[in-house]
């Protein structure tokens, strides 16, 4: 039995791909956006990551990602290059370094952001194994993923639970923090750990941790659309070279 | 867990009794990954969710900066209840830095979070796995992980110093703020870091006692 051939078959019932970016090259943005912007003269790059990080959330008509990430970085520009022009002080001149700091922070995660966001575990696991990564490695990674809207959705349950109890202010916060900390954290941990024992039970009654190699379903390929956006990260990035630095 | 035996050789597996004999040795047991899987997502979570609420003010930013440290101790140690052979505090780590790097992180604090977690590690080895100590201690040194972020300020510290902030200020102010957050501020950063990573390897170790055995989760 081949692979391809049942992936075919059972493609036309379930293909919702949305536009069809292989992981690895979300991946591999990731790494590249990361190296740029954070290395030595990346405020060079920050621009243009920060245009990949919305086209990206454009692209999958996240509005929301794309309306929050244009904000968070209007807003450190505000903070970071505008203000000091008009009231220079030490303040200031501390909230800029910092606002100097988090741009890059901000256009790095932009692009993590699209690749958490539309990954799916099983996607992500098969990506990293065609990569070769060690099993452990690529097992975990894509459990992750499984295993973060879950705590994700205790976490809040834990925060509505304490505001009704009005224990989750700044104020209550500031004045027992090691009380307010044990009060998110054991319940988080425990609740979590009880949600996680049936996708545990679930994972290995199908399979999860059996030496084999599972088949995939939709084996990870490179596409147009990869095509289509190293073709236009490159453009960026040699836009980010060659034309002058808005951000100096 | 009551299903985790208490003294597993590496290669035991309570999910995957045929691994034994398969081929293909594994060192992890499916139980073991989804612990570390599940242990490094609520690590991050907790970890984030008490240092953005500093996201407000630079001054509580102070405060929950080192919180973050201690309380990272409560799922860390109930984390190390669960790891009884070598590697897993090593994966632990090297997850929790491509979780950094996706999220933002300097790349090259996926590297010091993966340097930490070998440290940690090798705590953990002198104590076989099984000392409450070395556990703390695992803990003191893998929160070193949280001076990742601030190596790119002294890597590229020319480049911070010219932002249009100090740029405003003055050559003369510039000068005498790159000397006073000097490496020496590093260092202590390092050192502060190190001592609330070790509270709250005790904290956790506190509250294992208080809450989780008691619950029957560690």
């Amino acid at each position: 039995m081949s692979a391809p051939a049942l992936a075919e078959v059972a493609a036309p019932a379930t293909a919702v791909r949305s536009p069809g970016l292989d992981p690895r090259t979300k991946a591999l943005l990731v790494i590249a956006a990361s190296a740029a912007v954070m290395g030595p003269g990346g405020l060079r790059f920050v621009p243009a990551a920060l245009a990949l990080a919305v086209g990206l959330a454009l692209w999958e008509r996240a509005w929301a990602r794309a309306a929050s990430l244009t904000a968070a970085a209007a807003a450190m520009w505000a903070v970071g290059w505008l203000l000091p022009e008009w009231w220079a002080n030490p303040v200031t001149a501390v909230a800029s370094l910092a606002c100097a700091y988090l741009i890059r922070f901000t256009a790095a995660a932009g692009v993590g952001m699209h690749l958490i966001a539309t990954t799916t575990p099983t996607a992500l696991g098969f990506a990293l194994r065609a990569w070769n990564t060690p099993r452990p490695v690529a097992v975990t990674l894509a459990v992750m993923l499984r295993f973060f809207p879950v705590v994700a959705a205790e976490a809040a349950a834990v925060l509505d639970a304490m505001r009704l109890r009005g224990l989750a202010g700044v104020g209550g916060f500031l004045r027992h923090p090691l009380l307010s900390v044990e009060r998110f954290t054991v319940p988080l941990i425990a609740a979590s750990l009880r949600a996680s024992e049936d996708l545990s039970a679930a994972a290995v009654l199908r399979g999860f941790g059996s030496p084999r190699t599972p088949t995939a379903l939709h084996p990870p390929r490179f596409g147009p659309a990869d095509a289509v956006l190293v073709l236009g990260t490159a453009a960026l990035a040699a836009a980010a070279l060659l034309l002058p630095q808005p951000l100096t | 867990m009551s299903d985790r035996p208490v003294a597993a050789p590496p290669e035991n597996t309570s999910a995957e009794p045929s691994t034994a004999a398969a081929p293909r040795r594994t060192r992890f047991s499916a139980r073991d990954l989804l612990n570390v899987a599940l242990f490094a997502v609520l690590y991050f979570v907790i970890v984030f969710a008490i240092a953005m609420l500093g996201i407000v003010s630079p001054l509580v930013m102070l405060l929950t900066l080192p919180l973050s440290v201690i309380a990272a101790g409560i799922p860390y140690m109930l984390f190390l209840t669960r790891v009884r052979h070598a590697g897993m505090a090593a994966l632990f780590g090297l997850v929790i830095g491509l979780l950094f790097l996706v999220t933002g992180h300097p790349w090259i604090s996926t590297l010091v979070t993966v340097a930490a977690a070998l440290a940690a590690e090798a705590a953990l080895r002198l104590g076989r796995y099984r000392s409450r100590w070395a556990a703390i201690w695992a803990h003191a040194l893998f929160s070193l992980w949280f001076i990742g972020p601030m190596v790119p300020l002294l890597l590229d510290r020319a480049a911070y110093l010219d932002s249009p902030g100090m740029r405003a200020m003055g050559p003369e102010y510039v000068e005498a703020f790159d000397r006073t957050v000097s490496v020496t501020v590093l260092w202590a950063y390092s050192g502060s870091t190190l001592v609330c990573g070790l509270l709250g390897g005790l904290l956790g170790a506190f509250l294992l006692k208080k809450h989780f055995t008691k619950a029957g989760l560690a």
